[in-house]
């Protein structure tokens, strides 16, 4: 009789995990690709956007320098009644083009670079074609420690030294301390990277990553730690990040040319760069949440981007975004 | 030995008791099936690596730096980081859990042990990644108060080391309780029948007794703090280092996999293939540090009647 007992109990043990599988069949319906959430007066050109109506997730995935300015923008999708799930990876640039393009997971790429034409001819193979949306501006930041009293400015020529080869402070400039230079930067996936490397070395990493005393982190939290850390330590990152920790870091002027809106604006600024989100007029056509979202995003941006960190992007670039916007949706409403 | 197929008493086993034998038995094969399957991944994975033309194996078992990106493959800095940490763990690790044990099983009264035995869990259960924030935001600045901020860089392996040895002491600490305490008591009352006093007993007659285990326990531990990942994530360092300061930051292996499955390459690229190689290093070694502390409490292990 107990083993009867044992035996109705292992089974009972082993039930859920046979109905388990069943049940997970059961999931609802992808949503309807009715528009139901155009609603209120046009902001700019674009549909105005209930969120409160808008269903189904999102992901998206990429840069993270994008990333707290994608997150603000979901932050207020939600605040303002999206119900749905966004996912935002902040994987770094060619990490999102990746999986946008080749794995095809995603419904949106934040990129802190422009895409690459290997990257476009590989969303072809998967039947995606890239639609580029200008979101704001980033002034690169190159940072040390407030412990750093002797880095104010710095030139190109300095930066790729300092960068590189140099092993001490004093090997750059005599008047620096003859101190290690502990280097932090983004990792070799993300725009950043890529970026500086285009601008400082000509496009040729190979200077920068065989540097000693090099940490290499796609958290940019990781990076500004380790800048607080010493007085000797130096890196760079998106400008939203500098923003967020002024209290303990100090940014260099580049070439003189300090990073404020005025200098990055009319372009001054060296190491001033485009952020963008991309997608595809199919996506955007079969899930109306992510139109949904573009659509608010390209509404509001500029009245969140300076919060953020960033800089906003010229009108005229913005208003291309809107018009690709309106091009990929065309007879939808 | 009884035929486990025939019931003690002569009778026909039932049929029920058939079923879960084999159901006891599915899972049992189920365990060596993902083991199995695991070590294939790891190598078919690590052959593609091996077998990019920019990659040797001496180069890449001898190298001294290694950033994949551009071509550099010598694995020896992940490698000397991971035991790097490794070793300082050990240091704290073992010392301060061999004298929890022999103090547990030995000198501690039943209700002493009490409470420590349940504290000391309690430590075993916290999530690595929670270690990981401790070794940053408390070992590390410590460790920069005791040897001054110039000396100790803000990651460094000797955090992370030390954090991890506090992971294994709750492991140690537990296992070498077990083979002290396995150590038959005969022992211990003919040492004292010849005049050994409490502390000569423990040290020369149970601690020699318990050594295999003491042994397997040891490496076990080590090959824990060997594929210990989150705090080194956290507090070694992000970038491959050769160093042998352990203020400085470097990047272990365990730190590389995780600083590039997190999003660091595109897939199909050298360095993501990289990772399994790695992967495979690390299967590798701590599968052997298995195998010999098995071997070691076998060898070792004297019978007592």
């Amino acid at each position: 009789m107990r083993k009867l007992i044992v035996l109705i109990l292992a089974l009972a043990a082993l039930a859920p995990l046979v109905a388990g599988g069943a049940q997970e069949k059961a999931q609802p319906a992808a949503a309807g690709s009715s528009l139901a959430w155009i609603e209120g007066p046009s902001v700019h050109g674009l549909p105005g956007v209930n969120p409160l109506k808008v269903t189904g997730n999102i992901i998206t995935a990429g840069s993270s320098t994008v990333f707290p300015l994608s997150e603000r923008m979901a932050e207020r999708f939600k605040e303002e009644g999206y119900s749905g799930n966004i996912t935002i990876d902040s994987i770094g640039s060619g990490a999102g083009f990746e999986r946008f393009t080749v794995a095809g997971e995603t419904d949106i790429a934040n990129a802190s670079r422009g895409i690459k034409a290997k990257e476009i001819e590989n969303a072809k193979k998967i039947g995606r074609t890239p639609i580029e949306f200008r979101v704001g501006t980033d002034a690169l930041a190159v940072t040390v420690s407030k412990a750093n009293t002797f880095l104010k400015s710095v030139t190109k020529e300095e930066l790729a030294k300092i960068f590189s080869t140099a092993q001490m402070w004093s090997d750059v400039n005599p008047a620096w301390p003859a101190q290690p230079i502990q280097r932090f930067i983004p990792g070799t996936d993300s725009g950043t990277f890529d970026y500086f490397a285009e601008e400082v070395f000509e496009s040729n990493a190979e200077p920068l990553l065989a540097a000693s005393n090099l940490q290499l982190s796609e958290d940019d939290n990781i990076l500004v730690q380790g800048i607080k850390g010493s007085p000797y330590a130096i890196g760079f990152f998106g400008y939203a990040y500098y923003a967020e920790n002024e209290a303990a870091l100090n940014i260099a002027a580049i070439e003189g040319i300090e990073a404020t809106a005025a200098n990055v604006d009319n372009g001054t600024y060296p190491l001033a760069r485009p952020l963008f989100i991309y997608s595809d007029a199919q996506i955007m056509r079969e899930k109306p949440q992510v139109a949904a979202f573009i659509d608010f995003y390209l509404s509001y941006v500029n009245e969140e981007v300076v919060d953020v960190g960033y800089f906003p992007a010229n009108e005229d670039v913005i208003q291309k975004g809107r018009a690709a916007w309106l091009e990929a949706m065309k007879g939808m409403y | 030995m009884i035929d486990p197929t025939v019931h003690p008493f002569g009778k026909k086993m039932r049929i029920h008791e058939r079923l879960i034998e084999s159901t006891l038995f599915a899972f049992a094969l189920l365990s060596i099936v993902i083991t199995l399957g695991i070590a294939i991944i790891l190598i078919r994975e690590s052959y593609l690596f091996f077998s990019d033309p920019e990659v040797e194996l001496w180069g890449f078992l001898t190298g001294r730096e290694w950033q994949p990106m551009i071509g550099r493959f010598g694995f020896l800095p992940l490698l000397n980081a991971t035991l790097t940490t490794s070793v300082i763990a050990m240091a704290l690790g073992i010392p301060v859990g061999l004298f929890v044990a022999i103090y547990l099983s030995e000198y501690a009264s039943d209700k002493t042990r009490g409470i420590l035995k349940p504290v000391l869990e309690v430590l075993a259960g916290i999530p690595t990644i929670v270690y990981g924030y401790f070794a940053l935001t408390f070992m590390t600045p410590l460790l920069r108060s005791i040897f001054g901020m110039e000396t100790v860089e803000i990651y460094n392996t000797a955090s992370a080391g030390l954090v991890i040895g506090i992971l294994v002491l709750p492991m140690i600490a537990t296992m070498a309780e077990d083979a002290i305490g396995a150590v038959p008591k005969e022992l211990r009352l003919a040492a004292y029948a010849l005049g050994g006093t409490k502390m000569e007993t423990t040290f020369k007659v149970v601690i020699p007794a318990a050594l295999s285990g003491l042994s397997a326990t040891f490496l076990l531990a080590l090959s824990r703090a060997i594929g210990e990942t989150m705090i080194v994530a956290l507090a070694a360092g992000a970038g491959p280092n050769l160093t042998f300061s352990p203020f400085e930051a470097a990047e272990t292996i365990t730190g590389y996999i995780v600083r590039i499955s997190g999003g660091d390459v595109s897939y199909n690229s050298v360095d993501y293939n990289s990772i399994f190689a790695l992967g495979l290093i690390l299967f590798l070694i701590t599968f052997t540090l298995n195998m010999i502390s098995r071997k070691i409490s076998r060898m070792f292990h004297q019978e007592y009647e």
